[in-house]
This record gives C-alpha cells, sequence and structure tokens, in this order.
C-alpha cells in the first residue's frame, strides 16, 4: 500500500476515484453524468495547457508564459476576422501559429542565451502582457467566428468538442514522450542536462521543440476559452498558469524533471477541476478555497516523497 | 612574513570585494539617474526625493527578499501573496486594533517572518522544491489574507502614513537602515553561513555550518521584509487590499535577476537587489518622462531581462 | 611506537551505497603523534570511510568511538567539536568568498555576537604562514589557480587545530616545493601530537611520511600495520592483490599509418596552442598535473567547450565540433571522468542508457523501435559483461565498475573513430580495471584511435603507444612509449624536465 502510495501516477488517479465516488454518496447531483461530463469538459482546458507543460516540466525546463499566451489568443482571434474566410479556420490556423512562434522564441532563449527556463519565459509573460494592453485597450472582445464556436460548444458523436480535442493531445502527448526518440531526449535532459548533452541528445532541438508545443497548447487552450465563453478579456489564462503547474506535479511528474507521464498529468488535471468544484459546492468562502487548494497541493507533494532540493 | 591588517581594515576590504563585477551595473545605474535628474530637475529637492523612494521602496524590499532566496538556490513565488498579507495586517492591526502602530508593525513583520521561516523549513527539511512549495504557499497566504480581509478595506492612522509617504524621505533612510542591518548580519556567523550555504552547500554542511538553519534564516528574513512592504504599501494606500502585492511577485524576480544572480557578473548581492530595483524604477520614470504608455513599462521589463541575459551570456563567451 | 590510547576508533563499519557495499567490516584506531597511511585503489573504500570517521555520511553498521566513548550519531558539527578535521579530496570551499572567511567557515571567532575581524587577520595570517601560501586573505577563492585551492583547503583544516587531520590527497595539485613546505608542517604537528591520517597514491611520499599503514581492497581491511619492514612493492600487492605488472596486458602497438585526428594551434579555455595527432588504432596518453587542461583538450576536441584552431581535421571535416552531437556525428566518442555526473544517467534503465547516444540511429523517422533497443541492450550487457541485473534496472544499482561499463559499452554501436577517455579507472575495482584495459587495447586492435586521460602514471607507462605530459594548459613534453616511465612523466609534470634535458 505504501509503495501505492508513493507511486504518484496512481495516487493520483487513486484520489481522483476516491474523490468521485465520495462525492457523489454525499452530493446525490455530482455523479449526474451531464455534472461528471462539465468537469471532464472544463478540465480539458487545464489537461490541454498542461500537455505543454509536461514536456517541458520532462525536459528540466518551466513555462510560466502560458497564461500569457491563453489571453493572447483569446484576445487576438477575433481582430483576424477576413472575407475569404468564412469558417473561420484561417484565423484558428493563424492563431496557432502564432503561438506556437511564441512559443519557439521561448524556446530560442533558453538555447542561445542560456537563460533559465523560469526567468525567460516570466519575461516573455511580461512582455505578453504589455502588448495585450497595449493592442485590446482592456476591455472585452467578442467572437463569432464558427471554426471556434465549434470548438467550444460543438459535439462530434455526443462528445463535447473539448473533450475530442483533449483525447486527441493527449494521444499525440502519449506518443511522443513514450514513444519517440524526441521524447528519449526529454527523459534524458530532465535527468542529468550535462550527461545527456555529453551523450549527443541535440538539447537545443529538444528544448525548441517543447517550448513550440507548449506555445501550441496554451494558443488551443484559448481558443477552447474562447469558444466556451465567446469572449475573451485581459486575464482569461490567469487561472491556467498555476493550474497547469500543479495538474503536471499532482500527476506525479518531477518539476525537477526527468521523470513522469501525461498519463499521471490527465489525472492531475481531473483532480484540479473536481477540488475546485467541490470547493465551491461547500461554499467556502475565496480565502478557504485558496487555502484548502494550497494545503492540498502541498499535503499530497509531503505524502509522495521527498525530492532533491531545488 | 605578512603585514596582518587590523579588523576593520580587513572587514572593509572584504566589504569592498563584494563590489566585484558590480561596477557595471553602478554606473549604468549613475547615468541613468542622471538621465532622469536632467528629464525632470524637480527630483533634486526633498521632497523630489520623497516622492522618487516611496515609488522604489516596496519594489527594493521585495527584491532584497527575493536574492536572500535565490541566493539559496530558491526561488519565492509567494512573495506578492506576502506583501498582499501584510497589508490587510497592518491595516487591521495597526489601523483598527488596540495594538498601536508600534505593536501592530512587529506583528505584522513577525507573522511574515514565521511563514517564511516555515516555508524555508519544509524547503530545508523535507527536501521539496523551491518552486513548488512557494506555489502552494502562495495560496495558502493569499488565501489567509482574503480570510483577514475579503475586499479591500481597514484604515492607516494618518500620522502614520503622513511620516512614512509624505514629504519627508522616510523611505529611503529606512532603506538606509535595512542595508546596515544587513551588513551587521553579514557580520556575524549567521550571516557568513547564509552566503556560505548558498554559495556551496556540500562544502559548507561538511565545513560544519547548519545549511538547513541558514536556509531556513534566509526564508524567515525574506518572509518578514515581504510583510514590511505590505505594512508600506497600507500607508501609501491608507488601506489593505489583499491582491495589491500580486504584480510585486515578478518585479522582485526581475530586480533581483538585474542586481546580480546573474546580471553583469557578479554573485546575488544585497546591494546588488538593492541597485537592481532603483535601475528598475528610474526606467520606469524616465519612460514616463518620454511620454511612453504606462503599460509600455511591462514590455521594457520583459526586454530588460532579456537584455541583461544576453549580456551576461556574450561576456561569458569572452571570457 | 607511542602506547597512547587512540584519539578515534572505527569498529566493523559497514556501509552500502544503494545495496552494493563500499565497506565491509573495517576497523581502525587513530592514534596520536603518529602519522597513518591509508592506501588502496581508487574506489577501495578509502573516501567512504574518511567520510564516515568526519560524520558526513552514517555507518549501516558498526561503531565509532571518539576518546574510546561510542559515538552513536556523529555529524560534521559533532566531529569538528571533537577536533576531527578532513582535507577532502573534493573541495569544500566556497568560491565567491574570500580566503579568510573560508579558511574560518563554521568556526569563525566572535565578539558580542559579531566576527572578530581583528583576530581572524591574526590567526588565519599565521596558519597561511605556516604552509607558506602567500594570497592575499581577503581574495577571492575562486581567483586562485588550483593548487593554491588546495593549500587553503589545508590552511583551512589546521586552523581549527585538529586533534585528528585527515588528509585526502592533499598533494595532488601541488608544486614540489608546495608539498615541502606541507611535509614540514605535518612533522611539526606529529610532534605535537596530532593524530594524523593521509591518504596518497604516492608511494615515496607514504614511505617517507608515515608510521603506520592500514590497506583496503574493495571495501576490506586486507593490512594493519606498522611501516617498519615494509617496502613499496609490498604495499601495492595488499592493494591490488596480486603482482603490479600483472594488471595491464602486455605492450603491442597496433598503431596504423592513416592519420584520425589531427589538431594545430588548438585553443579553449584552459588551454593554449596545442598541436596533436592521433593516428588509426594508436593508444595516445595524456598525463600532467591534475587541472592542466587535460581535460578541456578532450571536452575542445568533442564540441563541448568553445574552441579555435588552426586546423582540426576528423572524420573528413577540418573544423571544430560545434557541440558534442556534432562531435558525434564525426566519429568521436566520450566517457567522461565523472561517471554519475556526466555520463550515466543514474534514475534511469540500463537499457536507456545503453541506447541513448545512438538512438538516433536506431530509430526510424524519429520513431523508437523498441526490438532493436531491447536487442542492443542484449547485446552489449554480454559483450561488456555487465553484470548486476536485467535490462531494465536502475543504473544507480549497479557497482561502479559495472556502471562504468555502462559507460563505454554505449558508444560500440556507433563504433567511433576516435575515443577520448577521462580517466576510465577512476573509482573502479581491480577486475574491472583489466577488463577495461583488455576492451581499450582490443578497441585500438581495430583500428579506432584512443585518447587516454589518466590520472595513473601506470597506466599511461603501460597502455599508450606515446604520452602527451600537460602543463599550464600546453604541451609540456611528447614521449613516447620507451621513454615513457613513471619518473619521466611526473619529472615533465612538474616541469624539471627540460632542465634535465639541456
Amino acid at each position: 500500500m505504501s509503495a501505492l502510495l508513493r507511486h504518484r501516477v496512481t495516487l493520483g488517479w487513486l484520489v481522483v476515484v476516491a474523490l468521485w465516488i465520495a462525492a457523489g454518496l454525499l452530493k446525490p447531483g455530482f455523479a449526474r453524468i451531464g455534472h461528471l461530463r462539465y468537469l471532464l469538459e472544463l478540465a480539458s482546458i487545464t489537461g490541454i495547457v498542461a500537455a505543454g507543460q509536461t514536456l517541458v516540466v520532462i525536459g528540466g525546463g518551466i513555462d510560466l508564459s502560458v497564461a500569457a499566451v491563453i489571453t493572447f489568443s483569446a484576445i487576438i482571434l477575433p481582430l483576424l476576422t477576413f472575407p475569404f474566410d468564412p469558417s473561420g479556420m484561417a484565423a484558428v490556423a493563424m492563431t496557432l501559429a502564432i503561438t506556437t512562434a511564441i512559443g519557439g522564441l521561448n524556446g530560442i532563449g533558453v538555447v542561445l542565451l542560456r537563460v533559465h527556463p523560469l526567468i525567460l519565459t516570466l519575461a516573455t509573460a511580461t512582455i505578453l502582457q504589455g502588448a495585450l494592453i497595449l493592442i485590446a485597450g482592456g476591455s472585452a472582445v467578442s467572437t463569432v467566428n464558427p471554426a471556434v464556436t465549434f470548438l467550444g460548444n460543438g459535439d462530434l458523436f455526443g462528445l463535447p468538442m473539448t473533450i475530442v480535442t483533449w483525447l486527441l493531445i493527449a494521444a499525440v502527448t502519449l506518443f511522443v514522450l513514450h514513444g519517440t526518440v524526441l521524447g528519449s531526449w526529454l527523459f534524458a535532459l530532465g535527468t542529468n542536462d550535462r550527461a545527456a548533452r555529453l551523450a549527443g541528445v541535440g538539447a537545443g532541438q529538444a528544448i525548441l521543440a517543447v517550448h513550440a508545443a507548449s506555445g501550441f497548447c496554451a494558443g488551443l487552450a484559448g481558443l477552447l476559452l474562447l469558444g466556451m465563453n465567446r469572449q475573451g478579456y485581459v486575464g482569461i489564462g490567469e487561472p491556467y498558469l498555476l493550474g497547469s503547474i500543479a495538474a503536471v506535479v499532482l500527476g506525479g511528474t518531477s518539476i525537477l524533471g526527468g521523470r513522469g507521464t501525461y498519463l499521471g498529468t490527465i489525472a492531475g488535471s481531473i483532480l484540479l477541476v473536481t477540488i475546485t468544484a467541490l470547493i465551491t459546492v461547500v461554499n467556502a468562502s475565496p480565502g478557504w478555497r485558496a487555502i484548502l487548494f494550497g494545503g492540498l497541493i502541498l499535503g499530497l507533494l509531503l505524502i509522495s516523497g521527498r525530492e532533491r532540493s531545488g | 612574513m605578512r603585514q596582518v591588517p587590523s579588523g576593520a581594515a580587513l572587514h572593509a576590504r572584504l566589504i569592498w570585494r563584494r563590489n566585484r563585477g558590480q561596477i557595471g551595473l553602478f554606473v549604468l545605474l549613475a547615468l541613468l539617474l542622471a538621465l532622469y535628474a536632467f528629464l525632470h530637475p524637480g527630483l533634486l529637492s526633498w521632497a523630489g526625493i520623497a516622492r522618487f523612494t516611496q515609488n522604489w521602496f516596496p519594489v527594493a524590499l521585495v527584491a532584497i527578499a527575493q536574492t536572500l532566496v535565490m541566493l539559496m538556490g530558491g526561488i519565492d513565488l509567494a512573495i506578492g501573496a506576502m506583501v498582499g498579507l501584510g497589508t490587510v495586517l497592518a491595516a487591521t492591526l495597526v489601523g483598527e486594533s488596540a495594538l498601536g502602530a508600534g505593536l501592530g508593525i512587529t506583528a505584522t513583520v513577525a507573522i511574515g517572518v514565521a511563514a517564511g521561516g516555515l516555508v524555508g523549513t519544509i524547503v530545508a527539511l523535507f527536501g521539496l522544491p523551491a518552486i513548488i512549495v512557494t506555489l502552494a504557499s502562495s495560496f495558502l497566504i493569499g488565501g489567509a489574507a482574503l480570510l483577514v480581509m475579503p475586499r479591500p478595506g481597514g484604515s492607516m492612522p494618518g500620522w502614520l502614513s503622513e511620516g512614512l509617504v509624505g514629504v519627508h524621505p522616510t523611505a529611503l533612510l529606512i532603506l538606509i537602515v535595512i542595508l546596515v542591518a544587513w551588513r551587521v548580519l553579514r557580520a556575524t556567523p549567521l550571516g557568513l553561513s547564509i552566503d556560505a550555504a548558498g554559495d556551496n552547500p556540500a562544502g559548507a554542511f561538511r565545513s560544519g555550518v547548519n545549511v538547513a538553519l541558514a536556509r531556513i534564516a534566509a526564508y524567515a528574513i525574506s518572509g518578514g521584509l515581504a510583510a514590511f512592504a505590505g505594512v508600506y504599501v497600507a500607508a501609501q494606500t491608507g488601506a489593505g487590499d489583499p491582491l495589491i502585492g500580486n504584480p510585486l511577485a515578478l518585479q522582485s524576480i526581475t530586480a533581483a535577476v538585474l542586481g546580480g544572480v546573474g546580471f553583469l557578473g557578479g554573485q546575488g548581492t544585497i546591494r546588488g537587489a538593492v541597485a537592481g530595483s532603483l535601475l528598475l524604477a528610474v526606467l520606469v520614470n524616465v519612460m514616463f518622462f518620454l511620454g511612453l504608455p504606462p503599460v509600455a513599462q511591462y514590455v521594457m521589463q520583459g526586454l530588460i531581462i532579456v537584455a541583461a541575459m544576453g549580456i551576461k551570456r556574450l561576456r561569458e563567451r569572452a571570457a | 611506537m607511542s602506547g597512547t590510547a587512540p584519539v578515534l576508533a572505527a569498529q566493523g563499519l559497514v556501509k552500502r551505497f544503494f545495496g552494493n557495499p563500499v565497506l565491509n567490516d573495517v576497523s581502525i584506531e587513530i592514534v596520536p603523534g603518529r602519522v597513518h597511511a591509508l592506501l588502496g585503489e581508487n574506489g577501495a573504500g578509502k573516501s567512504t570511510l574518511v567520510n564516515l570517521l568526519s560524520g558526513v555520511l552514517a555507518p549501516d553498521a558498526g561503531r565509532l568511538l571518539v576518546d574510546r566513548q561510542p559515538c552513536a550519531r556523529l555529524t560534521p558539527a559533532l566531529a569538528r567539536r571533537h577536533g576531527i578535521a578532513v582535507v577532502q579530496q573534493e573541495l569544500s570551499l566556497a568560491p565567491h568568498l574570500s580566503v579568510v572567511e573560508n579558511v574560518a567557515l563554521g568556526a569563525v571567532p566572535t565578539r558580542h555576537g559579531l566576527i572578530d575581524y581583528g583576530r581572524l587577520a591574526v590567526e588565519v595570517g599565521r596558519v597561511l604562514d605556516r604552509l607558506g601560501l602567500d594570497v592575499a586573505l581577503d581574495q577571492p577563492v575562486e581567483e586562485l589557480p588550483l593548487g593554491k585551492r588546495q593549500l587553503v583547503e589545508i590552511a583551512k583544516a589546521l586552523y581549527r587545530q585538529p586533534r585528528v587531520l585527515i588528509l585526502d590527497e592533499p598533494t595532488s595539485s601541488l608544486t614540489a616545493h608546495e608539498v615541502q613546505a606541507l611535509f614540514k608542517v605535518l612533522a611539526e604537528l606529529r610532534r605535537q601530537g596530532t593524530a594524523l591520517v593521509y591518504i596518497s597514491h604516492r608511494m615515496n611520499e607514504v614511505m617517507h611520511l608515515c608510521d603506520w599503514v592500514t590497506v583496503l581492497k574493495d571495501g576490506t581491511r586486507t593490512a594493519d600495520r606498522t611501516m617498519v619492514g615494509i617496502d613499496p612493492p609490498a604495499l601495492v600487492r595488499l592493494m591490488v592483490g596480486r603482482e603490479p605488472g600483472d594488471l595491464f596486458p602486455p605492450f603491442r602497438s597496433t598503431a596504423r599509418g592513416e592519420l584520425a585526428l589531427e589538431a594545430r594551434g588548438l585553443t579553449a579555455p584552459g588551454i593554449q596552442g596545442v598541436d596533436l595527432v592521433v593516428r588509426q588504432g594508436e593508444v595516445l596518453g595524456i598525463g600532467g598535473l591534475l587541472g592542466q587542461g587535460q581535460e578541456e583538450l578532450l571536452l575542445a576536441l568533442y564540441g563541448a567547450l568553445d574552441a579555435q584552431a588552426e586546423r582540426l581535421a576528423t572524420g573528413g571535416i577540418d573544423r571544430p565540433s560545434r557541440n558534442p552531437a556534432d562531435a558525434i556525428g564525426r566519429g568521436l566518442a566520450y566517457v567522461p571522468a565523472d561517471r554519475k555526473r556526466e555520463a550515466v544517467l543514474l534514475p534511469l534503465s540500463i537499457r536507456f542508457n545503453l541506447t541513448l547516444p545512438g538512438l538516433r540511429r536506431l530509430a526510424r523517422r524519429g520513431l523508437r523501435r523498441f526490438a532493436q533497443e531491447a536487442e542492443v541492450a542484449r547485446e552489449l550487457t554480454t559483450k561488456l559483461n555487465v553484470r548486476g541485473g536485467g535490462p531494465e534496472r536502475a543504473v544507480q544499482l549497479l557497482s561502479g565498475g559495472n556502471q562504468q561499463k555502462v559507460a563505454l559499452a554505449r558508444w560500440l554501436p556507433l563504433s567511433p573513430n576516435v575515443l577520448l577517455l577521462n580517466d576510465p579507472t577512476r573509482g573502479v575495482d581491480v577486475d574491472t580495471k583489466r577488463e577495461i584495459y583488455l576492451r581499450l587495447k582490443g578497441m585500438a586492435a581495430d583500428g579506432m584511435a584512443v585518447i587516454l586521460l589518466s590520472s595513473d602514471a601506470l597506466e599511461l607507462v603501460h597502455l599508450c603507444d606515446r604520452v602527451l605530459v600537460f602543463r599550464d594548459g600546453r604541451i609540456a613534453a611528447d614521449l613516447a612509449h620507451r621513454q615513457a616511465s613513471e619518473e619521466a612523466i611526473v619529472a615533465a609534470s612538474l616541469g624539471v624536465a627540460r632542465q634535465e634535458a639541456a
């Protein structure tokens, strides 16, 4: 049992299952399919942001620019309406290309300037934050882009598009991590950067790739959010910075890199949304909500074992 | 045989040596200050200095707080929340309780020290990574601030606000006191331990230094400074606001990075942190005088970090 | 010998790392006024024993006695209070702090709670003078050359006026002059009744200085006796467990005519204007005192340091490698000295480690092929006789020797043209050493050029076609196999060769 508890991926899923059963028994409304589906829809946003974050973190880095990129994506898309693009697909593609490029710039900075990713992505976030206010002037922007509305609200074979998108991203992420050379390089870099480079790991390419992937994922999450809300505003991405990191860590991935899997992050994302929902259900004040949330993260960390100090 | 210097002479030389690698920063700072004084001659008066230092002061405090933690190989993402907690505690304890100003401020700072010490203990004793512990703590501390005061409110005594943020350069004085206090601490075994534990933790441990204690002390001092920054912000705004500290988390990191935890060479020092925060404050003011919109300072902050790192990388390559 | 009671004693110490025993039932008595030699090969357990005696590590079994009193839990701070001081091989200095702060760290004199800088200046100055160390008190340690840093480390131990002084390879980067000064101080300490423990690979130092000797071999004690009536060959037999000559395969050159690598005017941080050629099938030795640019040479060739060169030709391209991946593409391979930090990825599996350098070639369009990876891992573990479990076990569960085999074996699938070896037998048991020597000669015989950096002069003497001795980042001597005696290498590294030749 204690070995099971120490295995963080399993621990994450166990806590999710336990929470769902307990909440289902105590709160009759909780276990309704509609409600669970709603939880999963919410979790898919965090899960998609956390997919890029997982890749970056396993490679030994961190991306603190995801919130700014989400907001950027949700604000820039409504500005991209063209007569030749009635479906809105071109705007979606352009937005994703831009956010992927922003991620790529993060990667280039980390590789060329050898700045710690924590500091560099923080700088990127700050620059974007300023740029956004200059572009949008602080007011909310609405969209009528059909492609985005479909992504945020549509169904495919009875499944919400958000969940379908998440499943796709999850499959690709798991495949990249465990089935490609890039994935192996990430584990090697995160475990021991110097040893990995000396063994011929293409560190520059790998770092560039994961940051670009993180930019893509954050951009996609921004589009889904925009589709769900039909509105983008400064601050829309805010909760997903800490959310994505928390999902990664709760899912058993080492924040220091080299150890983890996206399977755990999926559990972490669902766990996060569930905890937030339950805290809302018990009608706690925002203060208690934050304390419960922080306490849970810290508690789970302390249970699931120590790491090298960072 | 060597000539043995006197204790005072040796101490003075050691202090001077710590400027190593920071001269570039100081020169840049002097040039910018001169430019600012040229654009805005009003700076060169008591009132001008007072107004300028008041804007700069909270950033200087959190920059020192962040530098202490970063010296220990960590990072503190809870500094913003701690400033928020400081403001609501001050607006409650100082303004609206029987404690009075002295005890109220002391209690607020003490709570900051205790919270920082607790975070440091978890990092040092449980070996958990600082980034995650301080991230979780930012929720705990921010939550506590919301419990004290769910929305902005409370009050600060008028005479205190007048004293701290009136036309007197009180902030500058307090900053000098803090720098002197750090110098005194640095001349104690504990202060030396903090520097040594940050420089080479394994070696310091083998030399008999209590590395865990040094780490905890650094986090505790950092917490106290952040809480005091909260007191000052509360005096500035006349009220407590649980969320007001959030932008300071980022500024503290920017200033610490500028101040030597990797700018123009050199190791992080407290004077570097102060210089870094001053650089930031002057730049914001200069940009304002050049007619740039206020939000442009965000873009500038980010670009400065990237530029600073780029310069550092170029110098390393050249060396 | 004096019949005084031991200040520090250990009884039946056992220590394991990840289940591998590194010390097994070792006892030792440290007596005042005696210089106690602690001998053993790299990896025999000397450093572990020192770490146990100084409280850095806790034993898994056995006990420590200080002044005949059992000591339940020794910490570095407690050891210091008992008067136990250690001069470590791995430096414990804080690079950004000054000489004076480093020497006194952990034991600063205070007055009214503040550091007493006056006393500090006097006391630290005295210790530095005693060692003949001429550096400013306020100079940051990182600005000092390696030899002086080693002396600061010794000063740090002396400053505490220890009752027990343990010195782990204190002379590895000192000049002959500095060694003389150190020996004078040690003789004085012995007269004053300090208990000294001296660890060194240099037999003449041990013969000259020590009264008593404890020998470790593969974690067990093979001798504990007086130095009276014992000669160096007998000591080596005790350490190695066989005649020293048996360790090396008989020398036979396999060098061919074709150049494998040529460098002219190679300059990088730490080396200047190095010219070297190595032919296919040749074993080129690199020697010298610690930190004279040998490692930088290998790293520069491997693209891990920024390097400039008039000519650097290998694998049909004439330019310095841009990074290790580029160097590997040109047929270079590098086995680092610090296995745990630079070679193997400890928590990851044996299979992962063995396939990592060749992963891109094993894969098809970036997609991994698991069957082929498993096959390669199986082949390599058999070929290099890696013992310690299946391919999915973490490398950290292997013994040091087997970890080193993994570090070497992972290059074989790439069949490199030039193999750069950085002290490949450091911290490795004798049997693995032999296996590595045979493997190394075998690879040279297959036509690979081998550049072997070694801190063990005997390896250079017995294995290499030519030996380049480094001093101050330049080549100080280029010795052919028959000129390359242990004495010639040491003389060249100390810079006395030129005078003798003139």
